[in-house]
């Protein structure tokens, strides 16, 4: 039997399959990405479906209810993410420092070359 | 010795006038560094120094780094930094010089008085910075955030900063400390003409995580 916080969770992996496709058709992630996403949304619905899967790894971990599992399993999950985008927004804010003081130091230096 | 005057601004058109008049008369080269203005700063610049002009608004930090490394790449062997928003004075910089060429310091850190001219709430933030500051990194500079300051080529090499905002004068004393470099400080004048700008409490908020962080990065 589903229950509704299942119900939710499902709509939720749909949805968000719909949102990569979306994204693939826009060109804003390739086809690999695509599939990745594809495939990381329905291990998710399956999850959802048949919790039972999980039982052996989360017994594995001596961690009782299954719904712990999927709340550590999340927040795991969330904080890599986060860490992740927080190194690489910082590559690109170094990056784009970089392009902005170099362009002004070229400029200036055409500048004075042609005064 | 070949000094360089960089002074990095950010609409700055109703100082930057003052300021660059002042500073021309000690008859340094002038950079000043427009950090993305959208008035006409960089147009009331252009008469007295070069101008670098960034696209988009980085920072101070950012600022400074540009200025340095033109006047460096241009032949200077020191730089002196001053705000463009009139809170120094121009005389002081023969102070600078002064403490530059006699060869002791490879960096000279502009002090306030602090207790007299600056406001209260900046005042004492600066003297937590300057505990927290001692405590972590052992090196004692009376005033943290003071943007007059002066720097050799080779210490510029050592501590090159990676800020990008208004934590760069913190992160350029931790990393003298670090590099074990000469530094000295001379007394400076600070007049506040606009108390809106510079370091919010946020900024400041801000620069004490990035001490934490360069306690552990550095």
């Amino acid at each position: 039997m589903i229950f509704g916080l299942q119900i939710i969770a499902l709509l939720f992996a749909f949805s968000m399959i719909y949102f990569a496709l979306l994204h693939f058709k826009r060109r804003d992630i390739d086809a690999l990405e695509f599939y990745s996403w594809f495939t990381i949304w329905i291990l998710t619905a399956l999850i959802i479906i048949f919790p039972q899967i999980l039982r052996t790894f989360a017994r594995t971990f001596f961690i009782t209810r299954l719904f712990d599992l999927m709340v550590v399993g999340g927040f795991i999950l969330v904080i890599f993410m986060v860490a992740r985008i927080y190194v690489k927004t910082r590559k690109y804010e170094n990056k784009f420092e970089e392009f902005i003081r170099r362009d002004a130091i070229k400029n200036a230096d055409k500048s004075k070359k042609t005064k | 010795m070949k000094i360089f005057i960089v002074i990095p601004t950010y609409n700055e058109s109703k100082h930057i006038k003052k300021v660059l008049e002042g500073v021309k008369k000690t008859g340094y080269d002038i950079v000043v560094v427009d950090d993305g203005s959208t008035d006409n700063t960089n147009a009331i610049a252009k008469p007295y120094a070069t101008v670098i002009k960034h696209k988009v608004n980085l920072g101070k930090g950012a600022a400074m780094k540009s200025g340095a490394s033109y006047a460096f790449a241009n032949g200077a062997e020191a730089v002196i930094f001053i705000d463009s928003d009139g809170q120094h004075n121009p005389d002081d910089i023969s102070k600078f010089i002064e403490k530059l060429e006699k060869g002791k310091c490879e960096v000279v850190f502009g002090v306030r008085r602090i207790a007299r001219d600056v406001p209260v709430i900046r005042g004492m933030g600066n003297r937590i910075g300057i505990v927290l500051v001692y405590l972590l990194f052992g090196i004692k500079v009376s005033d943290l955030l003071c943007g007059f300051r002066a720097i050799t080529q080779a210490a510029f090499k050592e501590i090159i900063w990676s800020s990008t905002g208004y934590a760069v004068e913190t992160e350029m004393v931790v990393r003298c400390a670090k590099r074990n470099l000469k530094h000295c400080s001379v007394t400076v004048q600070t007049i506040y003409l606009d108390g809106v700008k510079g370091v919010t409490i946020l900024d400041a908020f801000s620069i004490f995580f990035d001490v934490i962080k360069w306690r552990f990065s550095l």
